[in-house]
This record gives C-alpha cells, structure tokens and sequence, in this order.
C-alpha cells in the first residue's frame, strides 16, 4: 500500500491531517485546471478548494481502480464547467479582462527578463485559451498539462474517445489560426523534421 | 494525400503516435504543399507553447484554508449512522408490535361471525357512497336543465377570475 493510499483510508474515517496531505499533493495540478479553465485567480481559488470539499465528503464513490487524481481532476473539471455555465447565463463575457494569477506579476527566482517572457507566454496562453468552447479548453488543459490519455480524458469528460480527437482536433486548429492572429511565430522549419 | 488526410496525420504526429512511414508521407506532402506547411508550423508553435508553459500554483495558504472548509466527517459518520438506526428502529418496531397484536388477537379475528360482519360493514358502505354520488350527479343535472342561466353566471364569473389571474401574474413579473 502506497503512502496516497494510506492517506485515503484516513481520509475516509475523517481524519483531516491526512486529507490535508493530498491537498498539498494535488493543489497545483487543481488549481492549474481550475485557472484555465476559469480564467480568474480568485475563482479558481474558490473553485479548487470547492473541488478538494467535495472530494472529501464523496471519498466512499471514489473507486480505487482508477487513479485518484483522476477522480480529483474529474470534480474540479465537472465544477468549472457549471461555474463557466452559470458566467454564461449571467450574461457576463469571459472575453472580459479579468485579474490575471498573482503569479504572472511575481518576480520568481527568475531574472526579470526570463520572468517577463514568462509572463507574456502565460498570458498568450490564457488568451488562446479563453477563445475556446469551454468543453475545448477542457480537453486542451488536460492533454497538455495532465498529458492524459484520450481514453483518460474520455472518461473524465463522460464521453468517446472519438468525440475528445474530434474536439482536439478542432481546438488545436482553432487555436493555431488565432495564435497566428495574435503574433504567434509559426515554428521554423528546421523544428519540423 | 489531400489537405484533410493532412490535417489528421499532424494531430497523429503532435500526439507522438504516427508511424515512421506516415511521418515520412507528412514530410514529403508539407514539402509540396505550402498551405499544409504553413498550417503545421502553427500548429507546431502551439503544441510547443502549450508544453513550455508551466503550470501555476495557488497562494501558499491554500491548504489551510481548504482544511478550514472541510466538514467534521467523523461526525457526520456518527450522525448518519445514529439516524440509520433511528430509522431501522422506526420501521421495525411497529411491525413487531403489529405482529404481537395479531398472534395475540387472533382466536377473535378468526371468528367466521366477526369475519362476515365486516364483510357486510364494507358492502353497506360501498352501496351508500354509490347512492350519494348517483344523487349528486343526478342533482347536478337536474339543476343544468332547469336553471341554464345559472350555470352561464357561474361560467363566466369563473372565465374572469381565470384572467384576472394571468393579468395579475403579468403585473407580478413587471414588477420585478
């Protein structure tokens, strides 16, 4: 039995030490989805910490033959998503600016520049990312930055494995012709081969 | 190879799961076609922003203040279990009871007279309910043929309360 496990099997007679011990295993992975997703440092905060309550008091429908993280990511993603749904019916544009994340004005250990091109990748990154049908922007967080398989991301996102290529695929394409719009180098040629 | 056979082998090539052969199709084709080159160089500089971008983390105090949120499990366990019990109790007490009652009634209630006088109670009381509904209905006809004007009053004094209402809800909505 590995330690994750151990702290589960705490976790669920309530023992909140050993929660705390997967919150701080898995805060960046979650809030790093919440904040694409969202868009806003506060929200996802919020939202993060929702997910993690929420894990919490489901522990005994988590199912250990799939990976926890998974199941985690899977709240978090599933939380955006109605949070975006309600932005939406609030009738408030998620193309307006919003605070960017604390970080991308923090100095870092990083020299100024390197912090600047940081900084800017971020925000081009955010920008793509906003464009995106929030199903879209789903499927793009969790190839890239949970480097999740198709059928991970199809389970996660309760749908095929061909419905995730598809939206990938259109995503990627999308994104592509708007990074080309917004001053994005196209890669040279010798990055090619 | 066309544009869309194209398009498919770079996702293919950008998910690292494109075969030697097919890679070297891609090469050849984005050499002849500089629609599909200038498409794969975006996409390439996509995928390579996208995999250089860190991911970000939340304020240093995230884990406490998520610790803060957490509901008392150990209680809510004990709670749900006390009101499991509660509820077993609940359901099986009364049946234990019932069932005492019974064993303890049961020489009375086998009885063939007291079995055939409730029977008779029951018949009495269907044949009674049939009787009141039969008058009632009769009664309610008898008053449509004889005084049609009242009934057109009742009619139409109900068609008003009936817009009154969706004008008033109209009002409500306004309103607010």
């Amino acid at each position: 039995m590995n330690e994750e496990q151990v702290w589960l099997e705490q976790a669920m007679k309530g023992d909140q030490v050993a929660f705390g011990k997967l919150v701080e295993a898995y805060q960046t992975p979650v809030y790093n989805l919440a904040y694409r997703m969202l868009n806003n440092s506060g929200e996802a905060e919020e939202a993060a910490q929702e997910a993690f309550v929420r894990a919490y008091t489901r522990l005994e429908s988590y199912d250990p033959a799939h990976k926890f993280s998974t199941w985690l990511l899977s709240i978090t993603s599933n939380y955006c998503i109605d949070q975006l749904r309600k932005r939406r019916a609030l009738l408030l544009s998620i193309d307006e600016p919003l605070p960017p994340h604390p970080a991308l004005h923090s100095d870092g250990a990083k020299g100024p520049e390197a912090q600047a091109v940081l900084n800017e990748q971020q925000q081009m990154v955010q920008s793509l990312l906003t464009e995106l049908q929030p199903e879209y922007r789903e499927a793009v967080v969790l190839r890239y930055w949970y480097e999740l398989s198709y059928e991970e991301i199809a389970e996660m996102m309760d749908t095929t494995v061909s419905a995730i290529k598809s939206r990938l695929f259109r995503a990627r394409r999308q994104l592509a012709e708007i990074g080309l719009e917004r001053g994005l180098v196209p890669a040279m040629e010798k990055e090619l081969a | 190879m066309n544009h869309d056979d194209a398009f498919a082998l770079m996702m293919d090539m950008l998910d690292g799961e494109a075969s030697a052969d097919r890679v070297s199709d891609l090469q050849s084709h984005l050499r002849a076609c500089p629609e599909c080159s200038s498409e794969w160089r975006a996409l390439v500089a996509i995928d390579t922003l996208f995999r250089q971008t860190p991911a970000l983390s939340p304020a240093a105090d995230f884990v406490s203040k998520t610790l803060a949120r957490l509901p008392n499990r150990r209680m809510r366990l004990w709670a749900m279990g006390t009101i499991y019990g509660a509820v077993l109790l609940g359901g099986l007490l009364p049946l234990a009871l019932l069932g005492l009652l019974a064993y303890r009634l049961m020489p009375v209630l086998s009885q063939p007279t007291l079995v055939e006088s409730i029977f008779e109670s029951l018949q009495t009381t269907q044949r009674t309910a049939g009787i009141v509904m039969s008058a009632l209905i009769t009664g309610a006809g008898e008053v449509l043929v004889q005084q049609p004007v009242y009934v057109g009053y009742l009619l139409v004094i109900a068609g008003i309360i009936f817009l009154w209402g969706g004008v008033y809800r109209r009002l409500l909505v306004m309103e607010n």
